[in-house]
């Protein structure tokens, strides 16, 4: 259920050292910690500010959480504000947040005086000093504030237990001397489960319960005893009850102890009843009497009855009930229940809102559309049986219009055949067969010599088989494929042809793509490089020349020309032999071009071995590996940065 | 739904679980353990809060148990042998007496001895005029330094009108003034704002003093008329002098002691 007074969800309240610790250690954590007297002084400065400054926030959020958060009983339902006040007493209540409230603007106000004092520190000590006595004046102002806290904390937790009463609801309030029945009635309507003992105020506060009535939601409050005393006499136990009664609109239901089990006379509690009428004023009242096992209003002397019997008035109606039986309990809840509702439909009728609501209501009745009649069809098996039904309600003589059209239910079946969990429905009753004598029959097991598994073929697995082997040849076969005998000779040239117009389409949109004017061009020389002569070829064998054609030409063109005409053949004679000896390359290794020969190869290895031997046992870098000689050259970080980066340059 | 005494009522009607008295117990003996560890473990501000709030448990602790034992224990009396006739198996016992050891009598002593206050400063430090001034440039191109500001505390009148403030060599900042002190009479043993009235002195300098700067052992006059003293004449006091006693500049107020 959801109400609008959650007092469920306050904060806890710390006490005011646990305040300090969390707001201290909290400065700690969430500010810097480190400074040193060599900083500029506006740093050391600004890094104390920081401080006072945070730590005078924490304590104004902390203090600005607990105000906010706990109910203003200016703003709340009366009924709670006045509960409250019975509770906790308003003035202690509204002195300890005001007084909270002082300790904020005090601790403001120490914050930015020492704010201020620290704009003219002029050392880390006096900066620090300054901290420390700002912190320690907010401490103390803190300090001051134990009581309210502690008080508060407990304010919190008792109103976290308050009952979730909501003021405006549907409400029942039972209410009476003490031990009068109260609590055992609140325990039958509903789940409550509130403590019942044989002596006097075992309840002694609210308690609510709720229950359903008319598919509606009740809330039923369970009030401590009340005792025939002035109001300034009253406890904070029956302030309770006397709270509930004046605020809350409901039923009022009075319980009366007629036995006198209670310990109280029956002229006492009538005259309570008159003492506290004033607060049933425009309320529906009932006077219960309850115990009626062990006495009824039969029972008791005249003078007696005569009293309970003037009690009666107006806008007051009796009952009575028994707990112990249980006899009574419905009849005076649906009473007090029903009286409710009508005058709540009463009191919105009277309102200014009702128009709103009745403006909306309306019965559609479409017009005539021509002269045809359209009267409401009614099948006519319906009025056949409406009309047998009357016969019979007519030989019998009573007028009862029956809903159920004289059919007999499952439900009176049920309560015939000894209700539930003993009656057991009948399924076969509304089987639909050939004849209805089939409908009870049972299905035998064994007919004709038979049964289910007489039917069941034995070798089905193997058929199954069979079956899949012989799918699997035709598939093998080639049974399922698709048709693909259709192309012909003629139709398979259209095709290739086809296919060759497209491949051309292509290789011209790629060609003209290439050729576009506005593309970036590549230069002539880069142009020429990108034809081979396998395209040449390809390109002579597509016009149908011959492409041995294109290697000739490509090596005519590549060649240059000999000065066979201007050379001395001699010389040319000598050239061509030198060139033949050189045809293979000569291999020179730089490591052994200095040496004579193969032993002194052997030596300048075994020593160069030995010279890294250490390096590589250091893993030190030697000169193979990779150096950079300078990590920051010069040239690249001295000088004016006006414009430019350093690698620009 | 809960409401009002729920767990009680629970307790109550349930009762607790079987072994809840032998978990209780051995929780409790475990918390000793438990502290221990914790405090060994813990470190930084939260280490000093603990072990501050144990040392003064500890304290507490050690006073009851002292107090216990002196309430039991046995003192020798001077007058060892108690007058009258002793019978013979009491003859060799010394005379003993269960009392405390320091009479309510010393201990009011103590008490007054240190709660007496100390004569007001009769020294003080010597404060330079470097620390006492901060110099303030002025000037278009802020090259001439001959203003000063005193980053000290100041006492300044109501009737102080600044000199024009092109003329004005020394700045005392709105910040830093002070209209209030916290005065303790050493006789009443309280303490009282009162409002100063003026620098009487200020032993570092002539020229504090017509500043009216508050540094520590400066004496101050302080109204009085509030405390409702009176001359022997029976006429009522309203001015008197107190001398500073802490350093105003590091404390954000000002505390004096009354001078009787």
């Amino acid at each position: 259920m959801s109400s609008i007074y959650n007092f469920k969800k306050i904060a806890p309240v710390p006490e005011a050292g646990d305040f300090l610790d969390i707001v201290l250690s909290k400065t700690q954590r969430k500010t810097p910690t480190v400074v040193h007297p060599g900083y500029k002084i506006t740093r050391i400065r600004q890094f104390y500010m920081r401080k006072v400054k945070y730590t005078q926030e924490t304590f104004d959020e902390k203090l600005h959480q607990i105000l906010t958060e706990f109910p203003v009983l200016d703003n709340v339902h009366p009924f709670y504000a006045d509960l409250m006040n019975v509770l906790y007493d308003k003035d202690h209540y509204k002195l300890a947040l005001g007084q909270l409230n002082t300790a904020k603007h005090l601790i403001d106000s120490v914050g930015k005086d020492y704010v201020r004092l620290l704009k003219f520190g002029d050392s880390l000590y006096r900066c620090k000093q300054l901290k420390r006595a700002a912190l320690g004046r907010m401490a103390t102002v803190m300090k001051r504030q134990k009581d309210s806290l502690s008080y508060l904390e407990q304010v919190r937790q008792h109103l976290a237990r308050l009952p979730s009463i909501d003021p405006n609801t549907r409400t029942l309030i039972v209410c009476g001397y003490p031990n009068v029945g109260k609590s055992s009635f609140m325990n039958k309507v509903t789940r409550a489960d509130v403590d019942v003992q044989p002596y006097a105020f075992t309840t002694k506060s609210l308690f609510v319960g709720h229950m359903d009535y008319k598919y509606l939601r009740w809330q039923v409050i369970d009030t401590p005893g009340i005792l025939d005393h002035p109001l300034e006499e009253r406890n904070t136990i029956e302030m309770q009850s006397i709270t509930a009664l004046a605020h809350l609109r409901a039923s009022v239901l009075f319980f009366i102890d007629l036995s006198e089990q209670c310990g109280y006379t029956i002229s006492d509690q009538i005259s309570l009843f008159h003492s506290i009428k004033p607060l049933f004023a425009n309320k529906p009242t009932l006077l219960v009497m309850s115990k009626t096992d062990v006495c009824t209003i039969d029972d008791v002397r005249p003078e007696e009855r005569q009293l309970v019997e003037n009690a009666v008035s107006d806008g007051v109606s009796l009952c009575q009930l028994s707990s112990y039986h249980e006899t009574g309990i419905t009849e005076t809840r649906d009473l007090a229940c029903d009286r409710l509702l009508q005058q709540r439909v009463e009191m919105k009728l009277k309102g200014s809102k009702i128009s709103g609501v009745l403006n909306r209501i309306n019965v559609a009745q479409p017009g005539r559309r021509d002269t045809v009649e359209r009267p409401v069809h009614i099948p006519e098996a319906v009025l056949r049986r409406r009309q047998q039904l009357q016969q019979q309600r007519d030989a019998a003589g009573d007028d009862e219009d029956d809903e159920t059209m004289g059919r007999v239910l499952e439900r009176d079946l049920e309560i015939e055949g000894g209700g539930a969990g003993v009656y057991n429905v009948d399924l076969k009753k509304r089987y639909l067969l050939a004849s209805d004598e089939w409908k009870y029959d049972v299905i035998p097991e064994i007919i004709d010599g038979k049964n289910v598994a007489d039917f069941v073929d034995p070798d089905i697995e193997e058929k199954l088989a069979e079956l899949e082997r012989e799918e699997e040849k035709l598939a093998a076969e080639g049974l399922y494929d698709s048709p693909d005998e259709s192309m012909d000779e003629e139709e398979r040239r259209i095709r290739d042809t086809a296919r060759r117009i497209r491949e051309r389409k292509q290789i011209i949109a790629q060609t003209s793509h290439i050729n576009d004017v506005n593309r970036a061009k590549l230069t002539a020389k880069a142009k020429a490089s990108v034809s081979t002569t396998e395209d040449f070829s390809e390109h002579l064998q597509r016009l149908g020349l011959n492409p041995a054609l294109a290697d000739e030409t490509a090596q005519r063109a590549g060649r240059k020309r000999g000065r066979s005409e201007s050379q001395d053949p001699a010389v040319k004679m000598a050239r061509s032999s030198s060139m033949a000896a050189r045809a293979v390359s000569v291999i020179r290794d730089r490591s052994v071009m200095g040496l004579k020969d193969e032993r002194s190869r052997v030596a300048t290895e075994k020593s160069k071995s030995m010279a890294m031997r250490q390096r590589n046992l250091m893993a030190r870098a030697g000169e193979a590996d990779r150096a950079i000689q300078s990590k920051k050259p010069k040239h690249l970080f001295t000088g004016k940065r006006s414009i430019g980066s350093n690698d620009r340059r | 739904m809960p409401q009002n005494e729920y767990i009680e009522e629970s307790i109550r009607r349930h009762g607790r679980r079987m072994d809840h008295a032998e978990r209780k117990r051995k929780r409790e003996a475990r918390q000793v353990h438990k502290d221990a560890e914790f405090a060994q473990k813990v470190h930084g501000l939260k280490a000093k809060l603990y072990n501050k709030k144990r040392h003064s448990e500890k304290i507490q602790m050690k006073k009851t148990l002292k107090m216990h034992d002196e309430k039991n224990a046995k003192q020798k009396t001077d007058d060892a042998v108690p007058d009258g006739a002793v019978p013979a198996y009491l003859l060799d016992r010394e005379g003993q007496q269960r009392a405390k050891v320091l009479s309510n009598m010393l201990k009011q002593k103590r008490k007054e001895k240190a709660g007496k206050w100390n004569v007001p400063l009769p020294k003080v430090r010597g404060i330079a005029e470097d620390e006492m001034f901060k110099v303030v440039k002025t000037g278009k191109s802020k090259s001439k330094a001959w203003k000063r500001m005193v980053t000290k505390p100041t006492f300044v009148g109501d009737g102080f009108t600044r000199k024009p403030p092109k003329y004005e060599r020394f700045i005392r900042p709105m910040a830093l003034r002070y209209k209030k002190a916290n005065v303790t009479h050493p006789e009443l043993k309280a303490t009282f704002q009162l409002p100063i009235i003026g620098v009487k002195k200020n032993p570092q300098s002539p020229m504090y003093t017509q500043l009216g700067v508050l540094t520590k052992g400066t004496i101050i006059e302080v109204n009085v008329a509030e405390l409702g003293l009176v001359t022997t004449g029976g006429k009522v006091l309203w001015g008197k002098y107190a001398q500073i006693t802490n350093n105003p500049e590091n404390d954000g107020c000002i505390n004096a002691l009354l001078l009787v």
